[in-house]
């Protein structure tokens, strides 16, 4: 028994007994679910060339007789087989499932009584625009939605439930157009407007309310998978947002949604293309981005194409194309060929497999601004400077200066040099007279340096020993230079010297923090012990960069720690200077020694020397020095980076004055140019290839197995593109936009549906396949959506209608009989009722405590978080995303929308609250109800501040008894006055906690210290304490956190 | 039975499951953490079960394990230098890979420039242990104790060649995202047997060398198309095990307990004023994140296990966040009846530097999940818990960078790596599959990851091709429409 219930559908469940079989309805999901696997679309796996997909393939006379002879269940194979006594013959077969039920078996037979009516699947035919039945309940109707609905409950002799109040009515309409409750204030102008046309002129003002945009983009961005992550492995960020603003001016601006769909899939081959169609493209590069080190680019790259094809396909056409990808889809008429011609719609953008390193990967743009503006501006300025530097001459005048001016090279002096380490491929030491370094543990190796060669370091705990001098003390004159590249972003040692009595220095990179452009940038610490527990600190004001080369010199004079003195590319740095020491030389060797995190990076030429040094030396060595060393080199052998350098050296400081300046100038446009790069806001956009790649089907689904070559096309089951449109995404866009297309109106009302009731007509809103559900009241899907294109895709237009309408306006009460009857409201005897999506119980409780920050767009922020979140699971170094940097300020009280979003780490309450990960796309949401939703609203910050500043409000704009200040409290929460029952249950407990807290203060200021915005001083901390501890019950009532 | 009664047979079966899950505040808080799926309507139209939650029908047979916890080491461990014994690979190091081995397999962007494909023996000593003669390496001294208890299956391969697919393929069955976690199909199906803990638990722990960890990715634990409450909950070491678990500083026990009886109250009105069941579900589940409150620390307390415990353990375990700290949670997680636990070990990916840093990844983690097995044990967990040990593939025989006497780094291998299972329904003491004497293709017994999930689901009582969920049109399962059951090491 419980097994033949499983197989019921909804629309013979919940509905009562359908008056006739409807082969849509009834016949054709079992054949599909049941048949089509081996008998379907697939021609690669139909078995014994029978075909029942398709009339003609059921009815075909065969060898034994046709599947399908109407109105005969003796003659019909398809039954004799389905019911067959022999388990072997009878189908299907055991190895593919479940066996049909004796219902299903009834039913065909029923169909097949009844002459086996034969229709196409219904969402592939074009909606027809429905008669508008009568009903009995005319007075009930406002639009002709109300007919249609009326019509199917006065079947089962039902009619609507009361309309719902005011109050409830009011806060459904604002939460479902805009997100957000509405004010006390709203409420009461509504129920004080007793003119007809009240509720209209309320629906009016919210469509007009710059949040109806947010709120209709958030379910376009679960479509969309849109995020600030790449999401693939080390999931850094992008920027997306001006695409996600985007949406929200087009929304509210009502573009019609052809428009709407036309600039997001090819805003930029569109006829009249601008900016701003450009940026709508960024819809279908919202898909994640992959740069995982030694991933395959081709395998990635088709990745990307698969994710536009399924997401489009699933936004506009309710079509799950994705079983196409690898054969013949099962149960849709789709071919493997359909999906590939798709695919070449989207395989010519000039995207790289592997990108996104650092922020938006190719093709993006930058957006208009000033920026942008300097950049175009620079982008002619720079070449036209180039110009006056013309190659062939100044490689002449660099070649006549380097026969003649090597002379000016002196090596720097050797004045008491004890040691020298050149690293070219050795650790010798050249100044002669003491031994060479060795590896006590771990290995050196070398690479091409800033000075020759250089001594690289990959991490490894290695221990390099090098002199051993007692010269390096503070007691006693010297200087120690050397140049660095680091490369780790963890705290590490350059250099040091101790012994076993805790006296020598060392030189280190201290914690890192990231800049723009992928950079990490530390401090670098000196530190000299004296063993005996004192030691001196310096710690430079400049942070040096990771990747980059820099010359440190220091120069002591043993005057105490003024006579310390430090130079950074030859220039003199301020230091912070802490403690004292005296005496720390030690005899013990210098080591090179990362420390526990290892050392990563390289060295090179490292000279010590028994004496001070001066500005004089820094800027030798740091600026003479790897010239003077390339200089050795022959042009020939020179690589790009050393030559790119000499280049810069010759023309900044020793060609003719003329060449100097224009040098300098040019130098100085890249810098801006380079760092405007890095501060102007981009999108990631779709562009096509000049030279477009090919598309081939491949062998299940492989990037390496190609197969057939094809070309752009839509499905070949669907009206065929017109021809006088292009086979490109404009002509995808357009085709799919065509008035007389069978699905794009359907799925777009639907959704819209979906928003209102919680379950669309079709309740598979990403499925309008024959493995979807049917609608449950088809004629009003249709209605809809023939609407929709008769009113020029007029998005609010639509929105209007549906709330507009007695249906959407029926309380939402429901008895346990009409319950059992109809669990999921298919049947729409009722009003809404659930809980609301994340984003919105997040919005609701800021702004009921009057937190919120009502901004509209702009770059995404981070609220509080509990730390390490990100950090446990991110790969760190030197990529961006990988440590959470919470906001403050206004920032932590935007709409949740507007959180950033990682999505390898989603913002874990959202999470909670159903939000998806959006690394795919994503059609409609669950609605769980669990024990971790009731933590966050206790404990989350965000939550337990909203009640503190809840409190606030309450005791300060509540009137002056507990009484008044609690009907406040809950008036603003629920829209409505509490019962009494109700209020003395939340006075008594107040009153409790009031005086609780009024014995232990300590605990009253402890639980006020949660959240960053000001605790009100004017107020009793005890008293603030007991009233948080009820805003936090009022937060966390059910009515709060739902839509009534 | 006519059509019509059996509608309404349907609809009556359809209130009463709606009225198992939404009746009473107490005693059905395990229905309601593991599977409460509501109206979401996503959910198959399959019933459940009023005790555990999961589904009606499930488990398919008998279930050898009752529980799971899978010690995924993230980063893919080495086979060669751990379990692979390759006594002549001694004779070939240091001479080129040849290509009759190699056979024009893809190799990653990170070799694949490579000029030279020196084959890289381990520096490491193997000696032969147990009853069972097992081979393993003098890095794993505590496992070489276990090798009687467990069985190891050298010849698992996959089909990624990179982290991020590899691990999304081995914990969800697919290389893409989108898809729901192991645990989370378990959850589905199985449901869960505790009432104060969630059914799918996840542990995370740091690497033990100073390079790089390779990120994690919460899709790893997530339900994919599955509703969410079926995801794994972590469990963390640091601030509030489960994320707000705590009440906030100044708020007392008993004030909570006000909160939430007032919060109980109003919506018990709502409830008789709206009659929805979502409402009375809503109610149970305040009481059990109640309930959680007390039960979480508990779990996280381990200040009164007995010094024997950390002998075992290792001192680490007494550190929270550690690998050992989280084996020991697991045994707890286990004794308590926790489903599926999941444990997250990063830090084995060792392109360079491969005998320090495996060094010191084994001794971070070896004792452990070898105290593991031997405590679940002696406790008598180990006949109905399922223990697996194993990464997302294997490394490559050739050296990554320079090949010295002592240092050799190895690429991404996904032809042939090493896992270990013990326990419910495993043999002990026993060894699956060969590989050549490079440890580079498998020459007996292949053991693909969809067989090895196809394996875990069996020994849970499911079979793994018909533990499926439609959506998007299609019945999706764990194994796509893969997966064999590695019978040979069934008991």
């Amino acid at each position: 028994m419980v097994k033949i219930f499983c197989w019921l559908t909804f629309a013979s469940l919940c509905a009562a007994a359908p008056a006739k079989l409807d082969f849509t309805r009834d016949i054709r999901p079992i054949l599909s679910d049941k048949c089509f696997t081996c008998h379907g679309p697939d021609e690669k796996t139909r078995m014994a060339g029978l075909r029942l997909d398709t009339k003609d393939g059921a009815f075909e006379d065969r060898k034994n007789g046709a599947a399908v002879v109407p109105g005969s269940v003796a003659k019909s194979k398809l039954l004799t087989r389905i019911s067959h006594e022999n388990k072997n013959l009878r189908m299907p077969p055991a190895s593919a499932g479940e066996p049909l039920s004796e219902r299903q078996i009834s039913l065909i037979k029923q169909w097949v009584e009844a002459g086996a009516p034969w229709a196409m699947h219904w969402a592939y035919e074009p909606p027809k625009r429905p008669t508008i039945p009568e009903v009995r309940a005319k007075a009930q109707v406002r639009n002709p939605i109300d007919s249609l609905v009326l019509a199917r409950l006065e079947k089962e002799n039902l009619t609507f439930s009361p309309e719902a109040d005011r109050v409830t009515l009011l806060r459904r309409l604002t939460f479902d157009l805009t997100g957000l409750p509405p004010t006390p204030k709203e409420i009461a102008a509504f129920i004080a407007d007793k003119h007809p046309g009240a509720y209209e002129r309320q629906v009016d003002r919210l469509l007009q309310s710059q949040h109806y945009g947010e709120k209709m983009a958030m379910q376009w961005l679960d479509l969309a998978r849109y995020a600030d992550t790449h999401g693939y492995h080390i999931d850094s960020h992008r920027d997306m947002w001006p695409w996600r603003d985007w949406v929200i001016r087009a929304l509210n601006d009502n573009k019609p949604f052809d428009q709407f769909t036309v600039e997001q899939l090819a805003g930029d081959l569109m006829p009249g293309a601008n900016t701003e169609t450009r940026i709508a493209t960024a819809f279908n590069r919202n898909h994640m981005i992959n740069f995982e080190g030694g991933a395959i680019p081709d395998e990635y790259q088709t990745e990307y194409v698969a994710d536009r094809v399924e997401t489009t396909s699933v936004v506009w056409m309710g079509m799950t194309t994705g079983c196409a990808k690898c054969h013949d889809h099962k149960y849709d008429p789709i071919r493997q060929k359909d999906y590939y011609q798709m695919a070449a719609f989207f395989n010519t953008i000039p995207e790289k497999g592997l990108d996104g390193r650092k922020g938006n990967a190719e093709p993006m743009m930058l957006l208009p601004g000033h920026e942008k503006q300097l950049l175009d501006e620079l982008g002619k300025a720079i070449p036209a400077k180039e110009k006056l530097l013309p190659e062939k001459e100044m490689t002449a005048m660099q070649t006549q200066w380097e026969t003649t001016g090597l002379a000016k090279f002196a090596g720097p002096s050797r004045d008491g040099l004890i040691a020298h380490y050149e690293f070219d491929d050795s650790l010798a030491d050249v100044a002669g007279g003491y031994r060479h370094g060795r590896a006590t543990s771990g290995e050196v190796s070398y690479a091409d340096g800033i000075v020759g060669r250089s001594a690289t370091f990959g991490g490894q705990q290695i221990s390099v020993e090098l002199a051993s001098t007692s010269d390096i003390d503070l007691a006693k004159p010297f200087s120690m230079a050397f140049w660095v590249k680091p490369s780790g972003d963890k705290p590490m040692t350059f250099l040091k010297q101790m012994d076993e009595a805790g006296r020598g220095w060392s030189i280190q990179w201290g914690e890192s923090e990231a800049i723009p452009g992928l950079k990490r940038v530390a401090n670098v610490r000196l530190v000299f012990a004296g063993g005996n527990g004192k030691q001196l600190e310096l710690v430079s004001r400049t942070r040096i960069a990771q990747g980059q080369w820099t010359h440190i010199l220091v120069s002591n004079s043993a005057r105490g720690p003024q006579g310390v003195q430090v130079y950074f590319n030859g220039a003199a740095e301020a230091f912070d200077v802490s403690g004292e020491a005296s005496a720390t030389g030690s005899s013990a060797p210098i080591r090179i020694q990362g420390g526990i995190g290892g050392l990563f990076g390289q060295l090179d030429d490292l000279r010590l020397y028994a004496r001070a040094s001066g500005p004089e030396l820094a800027q030798q060595l740091s600026q003479q020095e790897p010239v003077r060393a390339m200089l050795f080199n022959a042009a020939t052998k020179r690589n790009r980076d050393q030559a790119f350098k000499l280049r810069d050296y010759f023309l900044t400081r020793e060609a003719p004055e003329e060449q100097r300046k224009l040098y300098a100038e040019l130098k100085q446009l890249k810098e801006q140019r380079d760092r405007l790069e890095l501060e102007a806001p981009s999108v990631m956009v779709m562009e096509e290839m000049t030279k477009p790649r090919d598309t081939f089907i491949l062998g299940r689904g492989d990037y390496q197995n190609k197969g057939e070559k094809v070309f752009a096309n839509t499905p070949a089951m669907l009206q065929p593109i017109e021809s006088s449109l292009p086979k490109n995404r404009y002509g995808l866009a357009k085709w799919l936009v065509q008035p007389d297309h069978p699905l794009t109106a359907r799925v777009a009302v639907n959704r819209y549906w979906q928003n209102y009731f919680g379950v669309g007509l079709v309740k598979t809103v990403e499925d309008f396949g024959s493995q979807g559900d049917a609608p449950s009241n088809q004629d009003l899907l249709d209605f809809l959506a023939t609407e929709f294109v008769r009113t020029g895709w007029d998005v609010k237009a639509m929105q209007r209608l549906i709330v507009t309408s007695s249906t959407y306006r029926q309380s939402s009460k429901v008895t346990a009989e009409m319950h059992e009857r109809d669990p999921e409201n298919r049947l729409l005897a009722r009003g809404p009722r659930y809980r609301l999506p994340a984003e919105l119980v997040h919005d609701n409780a800021l702004f009921i405590s009057g937190l919120i920050n009502l901004k509209v767009g702009g770059k995404s922020v981070y609220p509080y978080q509990p730390s390490g979140i990100w950090e446990e699971l991110a790969f760190g170094g030197e990529y961006s995303a990988q440590k959470y940097k919470q906001s403050h300020g206004a920032d932590l009280y935007r709409r949740a929308m507007y959180t950033f979003w990682k999505r390898t780490a989603p913002p874990a309450s959202m999470s909670t609250f159903d939000a998806p990960d959006r690394e795919k796309c994503v059609a409609r949401r669950a609605v769980t109800n669990t024990p971790l939703q009731a933590l966050v609203l206790w404990n989350d910050p965000t939550y337990l501040e909203a009640a503190r500043v809840f409190a606030v409000r309450m005791l300060k704009a509540g009137g002056v008894d507990t009484a008044s200040r609690v009907r406040y409290g809950f008036e603003l929460a629920t829209g409505r006055k509490p019962q009494a029952k109700e209020l003395s249950v939340l006075a008594d407990l107040v009153s409790e906690q009031v005086a609780i807290y009024k014995k232990d203060e300590a605990s009253a200021g402890a639980l006020l210290k949660v959240g960053e915005s000001p605790v009100d001083l004017s107020l009793n901390k005890s008293e603030l304490a007991g009233w948080t501890t009820l805003a936090t019950t009022i937060l966390n009532l059910d009515e709060v956190i739902t839509k009534e | 039975m006519a059509l019509d009664d059996l509608i309404e047979y349907g609809k009556r079966i359809a209130v009463t499951r709606r009225r198992l899950f939404g009746l009473g505040s107490t005693g059905i808080g395990t229905a309601a953490l593991a599977s409460l799926f509501e109206r979401d309507g996503l959910a198959a139209s399959s019933d459940r079960n009023p005790k555990t939650g999961g589904m009606t029908g499930l488990p398919h047979f008998p279930a050898k394990a009752k529980r799971v916890i899978f010690l995924h080491q993230s980063g893919a461990p080495s086979q060669i230098d751990l379990f692979d014994y390759k006594p002549q690979m001694k004779k070939f190091n240091g001479l080129e890979l040849p290509d009759s081995i190699r056979n024009g397999q893809r190799i990653t962007g990170m070799t694949s420039g490579q000029t030279s494909f020196p084959v890289a023996s381990t520096i490491f000593k193997f000696a032969q242990h147990g009853k069972s003669g097992a081979w393993m390496s003098e890095l794993l001294p505590h496992t070489a104790k276990i090798v009687d208890d467990i069985t190891i299956i050298k010849s698992m391969h996959t089909d990624a060649i990179n982290h991020d697919p590899a691990i999304t393929f081995i914990q969800t069955g697919s290389q893409q995202p989108g898809r729901p976690s192991i645990g989370a199909w378990v959850s589905y199906g199985l449901g869960s047997e505790n009432q104060n803990l969630p059914g799918f638990v996840v542990l995370v722990s740091q690497s033990n060398t100073p390079a790089n960890d390779q990120p994690l990715f919460s899709r790893l634990w997530s339900s994919g198309f599955l509703p969410s409450n079926y995801q794994g909950v972590k469990f963390r070491s640091s601030g509030d095990p489960v994320l707000f678990l705590s009440d906030p500083p100044g708020m007392a026990k008993t004030t909570r307990r006000h909160i939430i009886d007032s919060v109980q109250k109003l919506n018990q009105m709502r409830l008789e004023a709206y009659g929805d069941p979502e409402i009375e579900t809503r109610i149970s589940q305040y009481e059990m994140a109640y309930r959680m409150q007390t039960s979480v620390p508990e779990l996280m307390d381990v200040s009164k296990e007995p010094e024997s415990t950390f002998q075992l353990y290792g001192e680490d375990a007494r550190k929270p966040g550690t690998y050992a700290a989280n084996c020991l949670l697991a045994r707890k997680l286990a004794e308590r009846n926790v489903r599926f636990i999941q444990i997250y070990h990063r830090g084995w990916d060792q392109h360079g530097n491969l005998p320090r840093d495996i060094a010191l990844q084994c001794k971070g983690t070896d004792q452990a999940s070898a105290a593991l097995i031997t405590d679940l044990k002696q406790r008598g967990l180990l006949d109905d818990t399922l223990v697996i040990w194993g990464g997302e593939f294997g490394r490559t025989v050739y050296s990554q960078g320079k090949l010295t006497e002592t240092n050799y780094g190895r690429d991404h291998h996904p032809r042939n790596f090493t896992i270990w299972m013990a326990g419910a329904g495993v043999k002990k003491g026993f060894s699956l599959g060969e590989t050549d004497d490079y440890s580079y293709n498998i020459t007996a017994d292949p053991a693909h990851v969809f067989d090895l999930q196809a394996t875990l689901l069996h020994l849970l009582g499911v079979d793994h091709k018909k533990l499926t969920y439609k959506f998007q049109g299609r019945y999706f399962r764990l194994t796509d429409v893969h997966g064999e059951l590695i019978q040979k090491v069934l008991v």
